[in-house]
């Protein structure tokens, strides 16, 4: 598969601090690629040097092989970016012409219409008279202004209600389809979640995990078997505990609503332990924590200064 | 290319002809000005027909420069300000095409203040010249214009409106007063006229004034003139090469 965009041991400096670190990563063509992490974890420097907006203080970018700064790269990529507005003292209409006439092959003025889903009394109004949420949208059809294909969405849905945000996400995924790649920052989890193929998880301006969704949720969060345990007179519920907590891999067993919870890396060994120990459990079930619980986890690890890979 | 450079020049027009204040700064109050000091108040100059000629362009100059340092300067910091020109770095539109097209469509809009101010003295007073003064006037104060669309540029690097807008608005009114554009400048005290004289305003209007009566620019004003363009242009590079270094 061709790769579209390629870091390489990238990092970036500025002012002593170090926002991104020695940070490598390849995207392949057709792949919606989340850029997920919290604020300050080096999402928004590294899609600016991605964009040619900022040098890397070492290591190399490029995109379709090229520097990003090369016209022949910005012919072939849009963004919508954080903290742009629109210009002022334009139309609509006229807004989306002038960005046309700079691509080569460029959507024609119906379709960007289309795209942001405006009216033609809105194509008339003044740019800077759109609401919020009509900017961003004028904002898509500007990025989809020279046919891309390669796509840049800093932080698209902030601000946005859950349907705009829904609507948004929905014409992201129908470029997919049609073979543009799409990286996109996010510093919500559902959204990396369910927009992503793959997800880039940034913490402290290291990737701190790269993969699929599943794959991030196997990695970062622990599995856990629950149980309901008949206890009886041959074992009393603190030998049950003694010999679940020794088997290895077990991080922690709690009793909570009458179910006994045993967190694990690894549910097998712990149904095995359960089954050779003869302990009394029906309604047994295993279950798996939630992105979510995983990015929490990592943050407040990483927040003890323990490492995670 | 060509296509870019046709519809950015179109763009860069739209949007100085829909900006309210390019109207009143640029048009309106150089008009009224000339109203006022050639018809409502008594300067008791000798030779009305040449005080009329020479205030024309004072008022002209006075429009011609404002606007230059102003709109372009302020221009550039709301387009910073509000990621507009960070936007444009990643379109493929060239760096260059954007600049030349802003100053392009200025330089038109100094086109149309030249004839709007000369055909209002033409009309207000009667200013009477030979074609060739009235077409040699117009040029020099579009071509002589240039150092203070470079002044603007340098003023367009500043990081907020507020600034922008506070320092282009007294650099301006300074070198309008100290130039001599809006009282001639013998009237001014002989300290102020001895700075006055090396300011780059002064010579912008005294090429003008020479040709309105009859004499060629003279060789100090084109000099002075094109050391304030290096100089600005200079500055403006050096601030925008350190801005970069980022």
């Amino acid at each position: 598969m061709e790769n579209i965009a390629e870091l390489k041991r990238v990092t970036k400096t500025y002012g002593g601090k170090t926002a991104v670190d020695d940070v490598s990563f390849v995207i392949p063509r057709g792949c919606v690629t989340a850029v997920l992490g919290p604020n300050g974890a080096g999402k928004t420097t590294t899609l600016s040097m991605m964009l040619g907006l900022r040098e890397p203080s070492q290591g190399t970018v490029t995109l379709f092989g090229l520097s990003p700064k090369e016209a022949e790269v910005r012919r072939r990529i849009g963004a919508m970016l954080q903290e742009v507005s629109v210009i002022d003292g334009l139309k609509v209409h006229e807004v989306m012409a002038m960005i046309r006439s700079y691509y080569p092959k460029p959507l024609k003025l119906s379709e960007m219409a289309d795209l942001a889903g405006f009216a033609p009394e809105e194509l008339n109004k003044r740019a800077s008279k759109l609401s919020g949420g009509q900017k961003r949208r004028l904002g898509f059809a500007l990025a989809m202004a020279g046919d891309p294909d390669l796509l840049f969405f800093d932080e698209p849905t902030v601000g946005l209600d859950s349907m705009s945000r829904r609507a948004f996400w929905q014409q992201a995924q129908a470029l997919a389809r049609k073979g543009k790649t799409i990286l996109f920052s996010t510093h919500y989890l559902q959204e990396a979640e369910d927009a992503a193929d793959r997800i880039l998880l940034f913490n402290k301006g290291k990737i701190a995990a790269d993969g699929t969704p599943d794959e991030i949720v196997s990695r970062l969060t622990s599995r856990s078997v629950s149980f309901i345990a008949d206890m009886d007179a041959r074992l009393a519920s603190s030998d049950m505990a003694v010999q679940l907590r020794a088997v290895p891999g077990v991080k922690d067993l709690r009793e909570q609503d009458g179910r006994w919870i045993v967190t694990a890396e690894d549910t097998d060994t712990v149904l095995a332990a359960i089954f050779r120990h003869g302990i009394p459990a029906r309604d047994i079930r295993t279950g798996q924590g939630r992105l979510e619980d995983a990015f929490e986890l990592m943050l407040s690890e990483e927040g003890r200064g323990e490492a995670v890979s | 290319m060509t296509r870019m450079l046709f519809m950015q020049c179109k763009v860069e027009m739209l949007r100085i002809v829909r900006n309210p204040y390019y109207v009143f700064w640029s048009l309106l109050m150089p008009i009224v000005f000339y109203f006022i000091f050639t018809k409502i108040v008594n300067t008791g100059v000798d030779n009305a027909q040449a005080w009329h000629a020479h205030y024309l362009m004072s008022m002209t100059t006075f429009s011609v420069m404002g606007s230059s340092i102003m709109t372009v300067g302020i221009r550039m910091v709301q387009e910073q300000t509000l990621g507009w020109s960070v936007y444009m770095r990643i379109t493929p539109l060239p760096g260059s095409v954007y600049f030349l097209s802003k100053m392009f469509g200025q330089t038109v809009m100094h086109l149309f203040s030249i004839i709007v101010i000369f055909t209002s003295g033409f009309l207000i007073n009667g200013v009477r010249m030979s074609f060739a003064q009235w077409v040699g006037s117009g040029l020099w104060i579009l071509v002589a214009s240039i150092p203070f669309l470079a002044l603007g540029t340098m003023f367009g690097s500043m990081k907020r409106v507020d600034t922008a807008s506070g320092v282009s608005n007294v650099a301006y009114m300074l070198m309008a007063i100290l130039g001599g554009m809006w009282m001639p400048i013998d009237s001014l005290p002989s300290v102020l006229q001895t700075i006055g004289k090396w300011l780059p305003s002064y010579n912008y209007g005294s090429g003008v004034w020479a040709i309105a009566a009859g004499d060629a620019p003279g060789l100090r004003p084109m000099l002075i003139l094109a050391g304030y363009l290096l100089l600005f242009m200079v500055l403006s590079i050096y601030i925008r090469k350190k801005q970069e270094a980022v």
